[in-house]
């Protein structure tokens, strides 16, 4: 890959087009381009960072009457709570659920990946599906499991020891966040690792095998430190997640009196007597989003690190897998267990909760059954309508985002234009924005610009358009693939700049447009924070129903949309997992 | 000293099991050079792998310096980490988060007997010195071009000395330039450091001239064995012939045997006869395949009587520098041969070709393939 695109910098010193090169329609274009993705990504920024100098807080920062004040800022740094609470727990939160995570997803990806384990391809798959549930349907599911009182796990555990009373787990409490969100992000985690415990030449440790070294130095000295960089970058990008997770804490955290600093600005916003205060949130929101931007700098380091690791590999011999022997029983148990608590608990604990409502499970209980949750879903048009929003948003979403990181990626390879590289970085930067401040950032934004669009389906479109990053890297990846004289070509033989993308570039690029877009309709198809935040009567989304029937009490429909949520996921795990085992060429 | 005897590997897939070694047996002295030659997929590189003890055959026994290291009959397998071996990976496995001196002082650091500090300094600059890599012990691996990936890969597979040197395809990663530098130089180290070495390569060109015995394989088998002139001049069957360099093939009948080995052949659709040494089993109107090199193919330019002569066409010409490729059709066969490049003809003339007896080869039919 890397050969290729130095060959293609090699042999046309200088693929950069001026700007009079592209013609109009070429001008045109990459202008509307680069305005879109600057103002997608910046101008709620802006918008946040005004706000958080601006008061009083309950005014939007453009509302006659407000001024420019440090008195934001003063309230939110010194209240000792701050320092006490939000701070402490936010650390606590994201550094207990990243090491549960990584010690579940390493020894699962490294089981699937590098040794004998029975059913492999289709651990594989299991461990992925709730990669595309949304976090709100398995916090859900988890306090369905795990309630002090009523919850499944409980009641058995209780059963089991004999204990009376409640508990003895709660999920309610610091213990139960951690469990939940770590667990809750193995699948993703778990994908990045297994990639990268792929692409290692197996006879770096063949090597030290033939050179006296025993399996175990060979896993400390070799192993380990070469796979260092594929394991950083996952860690630092997991880290991120975690810290501007949201739903957890919100659906979990809440109720135990547990704030983290993304629902301590949700909760600004949403406070129970006054109005909201926007200056406090924003002003609660600039260390954090400092904190992610730094992160995702880091993480860019990272990258760039394991891409100089990469040595030369010889032609496929497969990797020989490492025979569990005496410790296949025990790998085979730790993956049923996972499987069972990951995966299948949570998917049961919800159909189960949709056709006989939350109850302890038993034989009278059978005879109960009942589709009225979903009778009652499928009657109301409110159902319907988030059904709608939900492929909408994350339809169109997609899809702007997919073309215009494309466009942006050919304007940064192919184009001389000034500043691409600041364009670059914008993009890549999206990524570090936690998107409780992004909704917060559109929120003022959209409330401040007098154009009615504040409330409709579509704010939700233009605010989850800002994670520009995914598309626009995928794109450059591809492009970088794409010969530049094929582009040359295509103007040589009389095609101009509009023909040129159209007819060489864009069918070129398509296999990953596609990946991009895909990619893209899930993380919005997922996406609970930004509607959350922004949400109203007229654009909730499937996510945000479930939300609010569970805190309504309807549990039995929360659960049936949950249910509704995972069985649209099936089929798209299905056509994944083809794509990815294509991609690998696995057994 | 290298025995390996009857060596079976079977490889279990989805569709039942798959035979990569069916019996492979040969024995390399103590201080000797021998390389197993063959097409991609021939068992070669799995043959080195169960020799490495990184594969666990599944038949057969493999004994180094008197030491049964692997004999799955008896349920004994000693893991690659305690065989006394180096060995050169195909992609030289050089580990990226180390620097040159770490990856040759590696083999060291991990034994079970750690020599002192000093002792593994200086064996390790001796051992890049070896290979001319001292200047860059401190350097960083991921900054090594392939050719001196591949040095500092020898260096760290020579460092501790071992009883067996395992190379597989070690040049094979390396442009065509430095490819044939890289081999005088291997070939010299090994003759320096004078240790047991298996190779294993699909470049008959590298195997002739570094070997001291050569092993064609094919199919998870030995075809052929023995010194690398002999194996080239005699070669057993069409498979071998063509696998070890450019050869001729010619279709012949027995007209008349001439003694207890010898016979004259008539080649079809040429005129004249040759008289060749056949193998046993073959009489009179048997139809045989006669095998020559180009470079023993002698071509005249005149009319010649006479027997061992065969009459063609010169079908294309290839000038080439230092010699021209004759491409001459003989019936329906194009045989080829090598002219020296102050003779000039042209296309359309006739030509006649003589084979010294000796320099050919005979099989009966079925033989070659």
């Amino acid at each position: 890959m890397t050969a290729v695109a130095q060959e293609a910098a090699a042999s046309t010193p200088d693929p950069g087009r001026r700007w009079g090169e592209l013609g109009i329609a070429g001008v045109l274009v990459i202008s509307l381009t680069v305005l879109a993705a600057l103002y997608l990504i910046s101008a709620p920024l802006i918008m946040l960072l005004t706000t958080a100098f601006r008061g009083p807080q309950d005014l939007l920062p453009f509302e006659p009457g407000a001024i420019w004040t440090f008195e934001n800022l003063r309230a939110v740094y010194l209240d000792t709570k701050l320092y006490t609470s939000v701070i402490p727990n936010t650390l606590i939160f994201t550094a207990g659920s990243v090491s549960l995570t990584f010690v579940l997803a390493f020894t699962l990806a490294w089981l699937v990946e590098r040794t004998d384990l029975p059913w492999r391809t289709t651990v594989f798959t299991i461990v992925l599906f709730p990669l595309l549930v949304p976090g709100v349907v398995l916090a859900i599911a988890w306090i369905f499991l795990l309630s002090p009182n009523t919850g499944w796990v409980n009641v058995a555990l209780r059963g089991v020891l004999g204990l009376t009373g409640s508990g003895p787990l709660d999920i309610f409490s610091m213990g139960g966040m951690i469990l939940a969100q770590g667990v809750g992000l193995v699948p993703f985690v778990f994908l990045l690792l297994s990639a990268a415990l792929r692409s290692m030449n197996p006879s770096l440790e063949e090597a030290s095998s033939a050179s006296g070294a025993s399996p175990l130095v060979t896993f400390l000295r070799v192993t380990l430190p070469v796979l260092r960089p594929g394991i950083l970058a996952p860690l630092i990008l997991a880290t991120l997640v975690t810290l501007e997770q949201f739903e957890i804490p919100l659906v979990i955290g809440f109720p135990a009196r547990i704030n983290v600093f993304s629902t301590r600005i949700y909760f600004e916003l949403n406070t129970d007597s006054d109005l909201p205060a926007y200056g406090k949130a924003a002003a609660v929101a600039l260390p954090f989003l400092v904190g992610g931007i730094l992160l995702l700098l880091l993480y860019n380091r990272a990258i760039r690190r394991a891409e100089h690791f990469v040595t030369v590999t010889g032609k496929g011999y497969r990797p020989s897998r490492f025979a569990l022997g005496r410790w296949k029983l025990p790998a085979i148990l730790f993956i049923v267990i996972y499987l069972a608590i990951a995966a299948v608990l949570p998917a049961v604990v919800l159909v189960w909760a949709s056709l006989f409502g939350y109850g302890v499970p038993s034989w009278p209980t059978l005879g109960t059954a009942s589709f009225a949750a979903y009778a009652g879903l499928f009657a109301s048009g409110k159902f319907w309508g988030a059904v709608g929003n939900t492929f909408l948003v994350a339809g169109s979403s997609a899809a702007i985002v997919t073309v215009i990181g494309a466009l942006l990626a050919w304007t940064i390879l192919r184009t001389r234009l000034p500043g691409r590289f600041v364009l670059d970085f914008v993009s890549f930067m999206s990524l570090g924005i936690p998107s409780v401040i992004a909704g917060l950032a559109a929120m003022l934004l959209y409330l401040s610009l007098p154009i009615g669009l504040y409330g409709t389906v579509w704010v939700l479109v233009l605010a989850y358009s800002y994670r520009m990053a995914v598309a626009s890297r995928l794109g450059r990846a591809a492009l970088m693939q794409i010969h530049a004289e094929l582009e040359e070509a295509s103007y040589t033989a009389g095609g101009g700049w509009a023909t040129t993308i159209r007819r060489i570039v864009l069918p070129l690029l398509a296999p990953s447009l596609v990946a991009s877009f895909v990619l893209l309709f899930i993380l919005g198809f997922r996406e609970f924070t930004l509607p959350t935040i922004l949400q109203s009567p007229d654009n909730t989304v499937l996510s945000v129903i479930m939300w609010q029937l569970f805190q309504s009490n309807q549990t039995a429909q929360a659960a049936a949309v949950g249910t509704m949520i995972v069985l649209f996921v099936v089929p798209v795990i299905f056509a994944m997992r083809r794509l990815l085992l294509a991609q690998d060429g696995k057994d | 000293m290298l025995k390996v005897e009857s060596l079976v590997k079977v490889y279990a897939s989805p569709d039942g099991t798959v035979p990569a070694v069916r019996g492979v047996s040969f024995t390399v002295p103590q201080g000797a050079f021998f390389t197993l030659l063959g097409p991609s997929g021939c068992g070669k590189t799995t043959t080195l792998r169960c020799v490495a003890g990184l594969e666990q055959p599944s038949g057969g026994t493999i004994s180094i310096d008197g030491t049964v290291v692997a004999d799955p009959a008896r349920g004994i397998h000693v893991p690659a980490y305690r065989r006394d071996i180096g060995m050169v990976f195909q992609s030289y496995a050089i580990w990226p988060h180390m620097d040159v001196f770490g990856n040759v002082a590696y083999p060291l650091r991990v034994a079970r007997k750690r020599p002192p500090r000093a002792e593994i300094r200086e064996r390790v600059m001796e051992a890049l010195r070896l290979v001319g890599m001292d200047a860059m012990a401190a350097r960083s691996a991921t900054k090594l071009s392939g050719g001196q990936q591949q040095r500092v890969a020898f260096a760290r597979a020579l460092v501790r000395h071992p009883k067996l040197l395992l190379l597989d395809e070690p040049l094979s990663n390396l442009d065509a330039k430095l490819r044939e530098q890289m081999r005088f130089e291997l070939q010299e180290l090994v003759a320096r450091v004078a240790i047991t070495t298996l190779y294993v390569t699909h470049d008959q060109s590298e195997a002739l001239a570094m070997s001291d015995n050569v092993a064609v394989m094919s199919d998870g088998i030995i075809v052929q064995s023995g010194p690398p002139r002999d194996v080239y001049t005699k070669p057993r069957d069409a498979f071998v012939a063509a696998f070890l360099g450019a050869a001729n093939f010619l279709k012949a009948e027995v007209v008349q045997r001439t003694g207890a080995q010898s016979a004259l052949v008539a080649i079809e659709g040429g005129s004249g006869r040759f008289s060749v040494t056949l193998p046993p089993g073959i009489a009179a109107g048997d139809h045989i395949e006669i095998v020559f090199r180009p470079e023993d193919a002698a071509i005249h330019f005149a009319p010649m009587g006479g027997d061992d002569l065969v009459q063609g066409l010169v079908e294309r010409l290839s000038f080439q520098g230092g010699s021209t490729e004759c491409y001459l059709r003989i019936g329906g066969t194009i045989v080829r041969a090598i002219l020296h490049p102050a003779i000039e003809t042209t296309n359309g003339a006739a030509a006649w070709l003589r084979i010294d007896p000796a320099r050919c080869v005979v099989y009966a039919p079925g033989q070659g393939r």
